[in-house]
């Protein structure tokens, strides 16, 4: 079993991380390609005043009328987008193990307080599917798969904040924890959790627009 | 109550018997429709189109945008994204073999539940461009044939006549004579110089304005005359600004109309060109066609009626004689609003021209549509009942105001508000910003010199 | 139904922890942590002869205390006399690349994986 764990926190990682950054580079580059063969204008429109201007607009918490129209989505939204990179970043078990194969290492967050922060990435994922459920206009628009894409960030966080209590199953916690972990980010480049990167493009494309033909704001 | 209401505006949106629409969908073949869904899918869209198909997580935000899903008590299906998935997301997943009931469904929505006028891309987190999908539905629907009857009416006149309204050559011009002699009761000496080379300013119009609102021309004749502005307008083709093509997705006549307009002004060697107060029009030759002709941007300065009539007042040109009394409103077009940026200048204008302006909200890029525009009004009258249930939100925005007048500086603007209006009873007067200058200014002519 | 399937389950939850708690060796030995400012998780559970005895390393001691000079270990050397924390300060120095906590992981996780036995994870030596 000590191999298999072996080859998941070690080798794997390495795959994962490399599955998702050739993914990014290829899905990128291909976007890029075809924009370049089809719509080449596109180009000629963009600015990059204008979509980092449009960017860190959105980036504002509640300065877009959008924001302010859904205060309590984009509340959970902002800070669940946040926490979703920020806790596994600076978990100290994670930069422990980052620390004995690389030798890096960084600023860390107490764990008690990553604790807490797990339970609210684990709520607003919640609080999410809870609204696909309810929200007539969200419902409409929901597939099976925004469940699925639901659960698959979900258990990352879920098998963590069990596996950190030492709640019952120790080995499997932690064992489907790095597992999922590394699924997520396998599939962040061939699913829609692309808007990761989709979306600052798209926003800058539109902000661009706005901006340099529109002479108008686009939040 | 709630329930019966929802169901009675079912049955009239499915009642809707459009002509063009049943007759072209009776020549429709499976092969056909899979073969014109597939083209336009895979060879006129790319990158863009992906990448909005692929970044919308259905988070529904944009719903709240969106004036057709506020007014329908909102009703799921009529949010953006909804509007994207009953139709383009179908045609993908199904590669093209979807029913006749299926196209039906989607002109209806394309065509007259979507007014293209991107306020979602600013409730949108990342941006989607749902006017653009539509518009690609649209492109589908125009390969098909089965736009509907009176838009694509439009569209034949502009094919034929380069202008929206079958405006023959001798009518045009007779029009400018005739309200050139009208008011020269006013000014003895005003002309409304046809052809008139090397001029500052190309003046254009929309065909509706000789067809049947001669008035207009007469009014910015009046005012060009006492600014004291160096004008013409051009006898030829190109004279109208207006552009339905580009709302059905007939891109080739969309791009040559606006390729007329810009070479009637080049052949007068213009400076710039002025436009009346239209939004579509301003959308077509300023943001639309122009591309299509392949021009970045405008090739010969363009001018929107707002921007020039600020200019006008702010230089001194035209002189308020006395400002304009009755409590006044202001609907910002969207096409020049978030098409533009000019609603600052417009809140200035009216406050130039007007002692009591009540502002509309949410308004500036915020603002709803009129209902009309997009092409919706130009569906025609089978549409009518349903594109007033459409925009009630419009109607308790303009309740809202108790205002005396409304300025709507847009033509689709003015018929869609006078339409809702009329339909809820709202006690409006609806004007232009024309109207309000020609009954306010004072009527001499500027001296500064030219 | 699936407030009961809840309920059974936490409740389950909680069994597994009552009995955790009771089931506590009270001899339980561990890692002496008094080199390092603010530790985050409980000290290793560590009893050195027991651990030595089923790892048959009673004469090998230089396994685990070991001596480097420099970047390179010193062959038949040992350093049973010494903490760990004299040379592995507790971070980077010109002196001593491996950190004491480092220092730690490393020495028990690489024999635990090469042997394929005994604990690798967080949770496994730090026990709540």
């Amino acid at each position: 079993m000590n191999a298999f764990i072996d080859f998941i926190t070690g080798p794997m990682v390495w795959i994962s991380f490399l599955i998702f950054f050739a993914g990014v580079f290829i899905r990128v580059f291909r976007l890029a390609q075809e924009a370049n063969s089809k719509e080449k204008f596109m180009f000629s429109y963009f600015s990059w005043k204008y979509s980092l201007r449009s960017i860190f607009a959105w980036l504002v918490p509640f300065l877009p009328a959008s924001t302010r129209q859904s205060p309590v989505f984009w509340g959970i939204s902002y800070l669940f987008h946040l926490l979703l990179f920020m806790v596994p970043i600076f978990l100290l078990s994670h930069i422990v193990l980052l620390e004995e194969s690389l030798g890096w290492s960084w600023i860390s967050l107490n764990d008690s307080i990553a604790d807490v922060l797990t339970v609210l990435v684990i709520l607003a994922l919640v609080f999410f599917a809870v609204r696909r459920l309810n929200v007539p206009e969200v419902k409409f628009l929901t597939r099976s798969s925004d469940y699925l894409f639901i659960l698959i960030v979900a258990l990352p966080f879920l098998t963590g904040f069990l596996a950190y209590h030492q709640f019952f199953f120790y080995r499997t916690m932690v064992i489907i924890h790095i597992l999922t972990g590394e699924l997520m980010l396998i599939l962040i480049p061939f699913t829609r959790f692309f808007h990761m990167f989709l979306a600052p493009i798209s926003r800058a494309y539109t902000g661009s627009e706005f901006g340099n033909v529109r002479q108008a704001r686009d939040w | 109550m709630q329930d019966s209401t929802i169901e009675n505006k079912d049955s009239v949106k499915t009642d809707v018997i459009d002509e063009a629409v049943e007759r072209g969908l009776e020549r429709l073949t499976p092969e056909r429709i899979a073969g014109v869904i597939n083209q336009v899918l895979a060879k006129e869209t790319g990158a863009r189109f992906k990448t909005y198909i692929d970044t919308c997580m259905r988070c529904g935000l944009c719903a709240d945008a969106c004036s057709f899903f506020l007014s329908n008590d909102r009703d799921p299906k009529f949010s953006p994204a909804a509007k994207v998935k009953q139709t383009l997301t179908e045609m993908l997943e199904k590669r093209g073999n979807v029913s006749k009931d299926f196209l039906k469904n989607m002109v209806r929505i394309a065509h007259t539940e979507c007014n293209v006028c991107k306020r979602c891309s600013m409730y949108c987190p990342f941006g989607i461009d749902i006017a653009y999908m539509m518009l690609t539905v649209r492109r589908i629907c125009h390969k098909l044939e089965i736009t509907p009857l009176y838009i694509q009416d439009t569209v034949n006149s502009h094919s034929a006549t380069m202008n929206q309204m079958w405006v023959k050559e001798d009518e045009w011009i007779d029009t400018l004579q005739w309200q050139e002699e009208d008011a020269r009761e006013e000014f003895e000496d005003l002309r409304i110089p046809l052809d008139k080379d090397g001029a500052d300013i190309m003046y254009s119009v929309i065909a509706p304005e000789p067809k049947f609102q001669a008035g207009l021309i007469y009014q910015t004749a009046v005012i060009m005359h006492a600014a004291g502005v160096n004008w013409t307008m051009p006898s030829n083709p190109g004279w109208d600004n207006s552009n339905m093509a580009m709302f059905t997705g007939d891109f080739e006549i969309s791009g040559r109309l606006a390729k007329a307009h810009y070479e009637a002004a080049a052949d007068l060697h213009v400076n710039r060109i002025v436009m009346g107060e239209c939004g579509h029009a301003f959308r077509s030759v300023y943001d639309v066609g122009n591309r299509w002709a392949g021009w970045r941007m405008p090739p010969i300065e363009l001018v929107h009626a707002i921007d020039f009539f600020h200019e006008l007042l702010t230089t001194g040109r035209i002189k308020v004689k006395e400002k304009y009394k009755k409590s006044v409103t202001l609907h910002d077009p969207c096409n020049v609003s978030r098409g533009r940026g000019l609603h600052d200048k417009a809140r200035e204008v009216v406050n130039l021209l007007c002692d009591n302006f009540i502002e509309m909200t949410p308004n500036k890029e915020h603002n709803f549509c009129c209902g009309a525009g997009g092409g919706v009004i130009n569906c025609g009258p089978p549409y009518k009942t349903t594109r007033m249930i459409n925009n009630r939100v419009k109607k308790e925005q303009l309740e809202q105001t108790g205002a005396e007048v409304l300025i709507a500086p847009c033509h689709n603007c003015h018929s869609g508000l006078e339409d809702i209006t009329h339909h809820y009873g709202v006690d409006m007067e609806i004007k232009f910003f024309g109207d309000i200058i020609y009954e306010v200014m004072e009527k001499t002519i500027y001296q500064g010199g030219v | 139904m699936k407030t009961k399937l809840l309920l059974i389950i936490m409740g389950f939850i909680l069994l597994l922890g009552a009995i955790g708690a009771y089931s506590q060796d009270e001899e339980i030995v561990v890692m002496d942590t008094s080199a390092f400012e603010n530790t985050q998780r409980p000290a290793s559970v560590f009893d050195h002869d027991i651990h030595n005895e089923m790892a048959g390393l009673e004469d090998d001691c230089a396994i685990c205390h070991h001596v480097y000079d420099g970047k390179t270990l010193v062959e038949g050397e040992s350093s049973e006399d010494s903490y760990c924390a004299d040379c592995h300060s507790l971070s980077k120095t010109a002196e001593n690349d491996v950190p004491l906590r480092a220092a730690y992981h490393k020495r028990c996780k690489s024999c635990h994986f090469e042997t394929n036995k005994g604990p690798v994870l967080c949770g496994e030596c730090h026990k709540n």
